[in-house]
Order: structure tokens, then C-alpha cells, then sequence
């Protein structure tokens, strides 16, 4: 039985909580900004004054990174995966074994709430007005705004369940700094965030395209500026959906193991 | 009924071996040598419903390890428990609804909420009704002072005030049963003695079973008729306190006051170990002398001004119980 009403509980406290923390939100936010400014400056002069490059025009690309970065706030408002390393090492996430509720879908749904406030109060005011302001490429008809909409929030699973996992293996492990290099690469290199993967030379493309991190930040870029579009979108968003499945399986097979040792081992 | 069941429970740990040296070091990347450390070694007890259970031991004796074994986050290595005819470990959420656990060392609030919202999030995942969940509050609100933080973030609590906000927690939920491990760890004076009338309150109210551990022997003396003594993850003693303190507890205290000062004083069947200027504190076997023969004694050289007896402390009954061994122990009362 699935206790939607606790579930819910936990976002509209992760919200009010975010709220506590306006300093976090407005320094995330700066943040944010200035990664946007160096990345369009970046490929800015990589394009260097060309109209189009790949067979993508400049104005196109500028839209890439621009979405990009707004899903980049996006993600980054829920749990980090310090945070999680963090609550496991202290031994927070072994004690909430003992509550009559399911711990991943308490972070995720704790995520939900922290997220939102994120988008409401900074992100969207912020990338309304960049996108009156700049000259992007909008998508033409509602049903690509629905489509990216849904792809962004399957993209926002997969990266859920892979940074929890992540986070998790910390119960396994006494040294995670090459954990964390290999999840921050994936994330930023693999996931298409900053180049996307039309740029990658041939062989890394095809690496990127068999991993699951594509469906975080460059399916839902792409459909959004059109790159992926007609029927191509609906197998992107399969190609999505299967990832999170398969990560799904991956968190819940790594805190099933989790929990197994904290019963067994004492965390 | 026995609403806490345990026999032969044992817990053993696999302690990886700290290995020395630059060699060790090497050997340790390859293959680690793991030590069995038994935690808790063949414990049995039951609980009836409504008792207030002393579960005591030095550190490092077991306890926690126990308290985790009830509340189903650690599975035994073999043994039985059953807490409200539930088997913990495999039906850790249907027992999370039975009990209120309470960890002195830890909050189980969130860190960073408000202390109300907690609670408010308690409220939902014990599926408390709105009408007892005013009830509670306005009762814990009275009784532990909660109003005067429950606005203020959790992890700007003074000690003290995390303590009471976590049992009142545990408590939302209308648990039958209690775990307090360590719960009056840190506090001061006024804190521990507030916790404690609290205690002893829903106890005797709410007909709440609770287990309490401690290394504080006051907390054990003032809230518990029985105690469960371990040590090296072994009982020692099962059973009511006044035995204890029957058997062990011979020793008294007589504290003098004498008219004139620094006075040496010298009596027969009793040891002075402590005095201060005209003060003096004399420790006496009751079955070998009786306190109105040492304080004639003392009359026939010198003027009493004031005295008192005392008891002894429980610490010091345990302490003993430790270094004489275990055979001098009385019969367990209760198994
Ligand atoms: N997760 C664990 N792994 C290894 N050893 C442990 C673990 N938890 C407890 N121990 C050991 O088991 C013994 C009992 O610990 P504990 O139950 O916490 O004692 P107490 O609460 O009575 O102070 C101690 O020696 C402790 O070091
Ligand atoms: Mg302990």
C-alpha cells in the first residue's frame, strides 16, 4: 500500500525547509548564473562568429546550454550526494529503518519539495526573464513544451536514482573520493550537460549513448531546441523510461544491501 | 501477559583486525582478517506489560546493541525476541507502530526543521488522528515545557530541551512499549530530574512498558523497581532493586557534626574516610554495629552538634557487585 499522504508530508516539509535557507537558495542561484555566463561565453567563441556548427545554428546551441543549466538548478536542488554520504556515515539513514515508512521514496519525495521551491522563487523568475531578454529558440508547438516537460522529469529520476546509489555505496565503502569523481564526471561529461553529444567524437558518443546518463540532460536539451523531434522523440523518451527502470533496480537492489548490513553489521 | 520476550539472544560482530605496520598495512589492501566480537551472549528475559525495567551495565556492556535488537534494526546472530507478540527484525515497520524509542546520544528529530514540524511530520507517518494528536501535545506541552521551543530549529536545542522534544516524540504515537537508551546522558541536575518525574508519569498513567538503559545509577534507583544488571554482553543479575541493595547495600554512612573543630576521631566498628574541618564521615557495617552504638561511642569524647545516616549509593552497591564477582549475587527473583 502506497501512503501517498505521508509521502506528501515530507515534500511540503522539504519545501518549508528550503525556505529557511533563502541565503542557500540565492547563492545556488548566483552560482548557477555564473556557470551560464562562462559556458554561453565558451561556446560563444567556439562558434566564433559562424552561424551554424554540426548542423546546429549558434542560436540553437546558446538554447542547449541555456535549458541545460536550468536543469543543472533543477537537479541540484535535491539531496547532494555529499548530503547522502554524509546521513549514512552518521548513521541518520540507518536509524530511519526503524520508521514505518520506505527510506529512498522519503529522500525522493523530500527532493519533490526542495525542488519546487527551487523552481518557483529562483529559477523560473530568473530564466523567464533570460529568455525574454536573449534571442533563443522556443519550441513551436505545446506538445514538444509537454514532451520536454516530461522528459526533463524522467531525467530527474534517473539522476535521482543514480546519485542515491551513489551515495549508498557509502555503507560499502570507507574511501568514496573516486566514487564521487566517477559520479561527477558521468554528470557533467557523460550526460551531455556542458557539450552536447553530437560534438563527442564518434567513439564517446556511442559510450554516452548506451549509458543512462543521456536521459538527465541531453534527451530533454535536445527535444527542447528540436534536435530530437517527430517520432524520434517517443523513442528517446523509451529510451528514458527504460533507464529508469533499470536505475530504479539499481537503487533498490544497493539499499536493499544497504539495509542488510545495517541489521546485520550494526550499519 | 509477557509483552517482551528474550531467550538465549546473542549478537556477534565481525570487527575487522586492525593490523600494525607498513606490512599490516599491505596485507590489509588485500585481505582483511576479521575478529568475532560477541556483543550480546546468551541473554534471556521477559517483560510483563506496564513494568518499568532498569536495564543496566558499564559501558561497552551490550545494552544499546540489545535495545537495537527490540527495536528491529539489528537482526540477532541467534536467539528469540518478540516485543507485542511481534518478531522485530522480520516485521521491523508493524513493530515501529508498538514502540517509542528514544536514543540519549541522538536525536530522531530532523536536524533542521523547527521542532513542531517534527512533530508534525510524526503525526503523519504514525497515522495519528488530529484529536489525539492535540491531546498529546497539550498534555507533553504541559508536563515537559515544550511550548517554550517548539518554533525554534532542532539543532539549536540546548541539550536538555532535544531531550524532552525527542520523548515527547516517541510518545506521539501512543506506543505500548518504550526504549530509553540513555536518555538523561549529558543533562544537568533540574534536566534529569524533570526527565525522570516524566518518566515515572506516563508509566504510571499510560501503563507504558519501559526499558531504560543507564549508566546513571540515580536514574535507576529513583524509576526502577527491577533491574537487569549486564556485563560483557552477559546478565548478571534479574531482579527487584531492594534485593540488591538488601544484600549489597549493608553499608551506611554516618555523617557527624561535632561542637569543637579539628578533632581527630577514632571509633571502633567503623571507618573514617572523609572529614572536613569539624565534619566527619564514618562508614559502618549495619549487621556488625548499630549506628546508635558508634554515635555513643562518639558522645562519651565528644559533642555531637548534628548527624545524619545515609544509604548507600547504588553505584557503589554495583561497583561492588563487579570487583566480588558474580557468585555473591542473591538468587534471581525474576527470569
Ligand atoms: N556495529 C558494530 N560493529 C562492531 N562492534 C560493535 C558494533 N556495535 C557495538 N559494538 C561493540 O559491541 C559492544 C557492545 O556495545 P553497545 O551495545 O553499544 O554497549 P553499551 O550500549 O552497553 O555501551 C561494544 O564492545 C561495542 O564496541
Ligand atoms: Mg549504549
Amino acid at each position: 500500500m502506497f501512503r501517498f499522504r505521508l509521502y506528501w508530508t515530507f515534500t511540503k516539509k522539504a519545501f518549508l525547509r528550503s525556505a529557511v535557507y533563502r541565503f542557500d537558495v540565492w547563492s545556488r542561484l548566483g552560482s548557477n548564473l555564473i556557470f551560464l555566463l562562462m559556458w554561453g561565453s565558451i561556446w560563444t567563441a567556439l562558434y566564433a562568429g559562424r552561424e551554424e556548427a554540426g548542423g546546429v545554428s549558434f542560436e540553437a546551441m546558446l538554447t542547449y546550454i541555456v535549458v541545460s543549466q536550468f536543469l543543472t538548478g533543477v537537479n541540484g536542488a535535491g539531496t547532494p550526494l555529499w548530503d547522502i554520504q554524509e546521513k549514512v556515515r552518521t548513521g541518520d539513514i540507518s536509524l530511519e529503518l526503524m520508521r514505518p515508512f520506505d527510506v529512498p521514496l522519503r529522500y525522493l519525495f523530500a527532493d519533490f519539495g526542495s525542488v519546487a521551491f527551487y523552481i518557483l522563487t529562483a529559477l523560473l523568475p530568473l530564466y523567464t526573464v533570460l529568455f525574454i531578454f536573449m534571442d533563443l529558440t522556443l519550441p513551436d508547438s505545446w506538445q514538444t513544451w509537454v514532451l520536454f516537460i516530461i522528459s526533463a522529469f524522467i531525467g530527474f529520476l534517473i539522476r535521482y536514482c543514480i546519485e542515491m546509489s551513489f551515495g549508498l555505496l557509502s555503507f560499502f565503502l570507507v574511501e568514496t573520493g573516486g566514487i564521487v569523481d566517477i559520479f561527477y564526471f558521468a554528470m557533467s561529461l557523460l550526460s551531455g550537460s556542458v557539450i552536447p553529444l553530437w560534438f563527442f567524437p564518434g567513439w564517446l558518443e556511442k559510450m554516452a549513448l548506451y549509458l543512462p546518463f543521456q536521459g538527465i540532460y541531453y534527451i530533454p536539451n535536445a527535444i527542447f531546441i528540436g534536435e530530437i523531434s517527430g517520432s524520434a522523440i517517443l523513442l528517446s523518451l523509451g529510451i528514458q523510461l527504460f533507464w529508469v527502470g533499470v536505475c530504479y533496480l539499481l537503487l533498490r537492489l544497493v539499499w536493499n544491501r544497504a539495509s542488510h548490513k545495517v541489521v546485520v553489521q550494526g550499519g | 501477559m509477557m509483552i517482551i520476550e528474550v531467550e538465549h539472544l546473542m549478537k556477534d560482530f565481525m570487527v575487522a583486525k586492525r593490523e600494525t605496520g607498513l606490512l599490516g598495512a599491505m596485507k590489509s589492501l588485500v585481505k582483511r582478517e576479521h575478529i568475532k566480537k560477541e556483543a550480546v551472549k546468551d541473554i534471556s528475559f521477559s517483560i510483563e506489560e506496564g513494568e518499568m525495567v532498569g536495564y543496566i551495565g558499564p559501558n561497552g556492556a551490550g545494552k544499546s546493541t540489545t535495545i537495537k535488537m527490540l527495536t528491529g534494526i539489528l537482526v540477532p546472530s541467534s536467539g528469540k525476541v518478540k516485543v507485542n507478540g511481534i518478531v522485530p527484525y522480520e516485521n521491523r515497520q508493524k513493530n515501529a507502530k508498538n514502540i517509542g524509542v528514544v536514543f540519549g546520544q541522538r536525536t530522531q528529530l530532523w536536524w533542521d526543521l523547527p521542532t513542531i514540524e517534527s512533530f508534525e511530520l510524526l503525526k503523519e507517518i504514525y497515522q495519528v488522528s488530529n484529536k489525539r494528536y492535540k491531546e498529546n501535545m497539550d498534555t507533553f506541552t504541559e508536563i515537559l515545557g515544550l511550548d517554550e521551543f517548539l518554533n525554534t530549529p532542532v539543532r539549536q536545542l540546548s541539550l536538555g530541551q532535544r531531550m524532552r522534544a525527542d520523548i515527547a516524540a516517541s510518545l506521539l504515537h501512543d506506543p505500548p512499549i518504550l526504549f530509553l537508551d540513555e536518555p538523561t546522558i549529558g543533562l544537568d541536575v533540574v534536566a534529569k530530574e524533570k526527565m525522570r518525574t516524566f518518566i515515572k508519569e506516563i508509566n504510571n498513567e499510560r501503563k507504558i512498558t519501559v526499558i531504560l538503559t543507564t549508566h546513571d545509577m540515580e536514574d535507576i534507583e529513583k524509576l526502577c523497581e527491577r533491574m537487569i544488571l549486564i556485563d560483557h554482553g552477559q546478565k548478571v543479575y534479574d531482579g527487584e532493586m531492594a534485593v540488591v541493595k538488601e544484600k549489597f547495600g549493608k553499608n551506611r554512612i554516618l555523617i557527624v557534626d561535632l561542637e569543637e573543630s579539628s578533632h581527630r576521631l577514632k571509633v571502633t566498628g567503623g571507618e573514617v574516610f572523609k572529614e572536613e574541618s569539624s565534619r566527619f564521615w564514618i562508614r559502618f557495617n549495619r549487621d556488625a554495629v548499630s549506628a546508635s552504638e558508634l554515635i555513643a561511642q562518639i558522645t562519651k569524647t565528644h559533642n555531637i552538634k548534628d548527624l545524619t545516616v545515609e544509604e548507600p549509593e547504588i553505584e557503589s552497591i554495583i561497583s561492588r557487585i563487579y570487583q566480588e564477582g558474580y557468585q555473591n549475587l542473591p538468587e534471581t527473583v525474576k527470569v
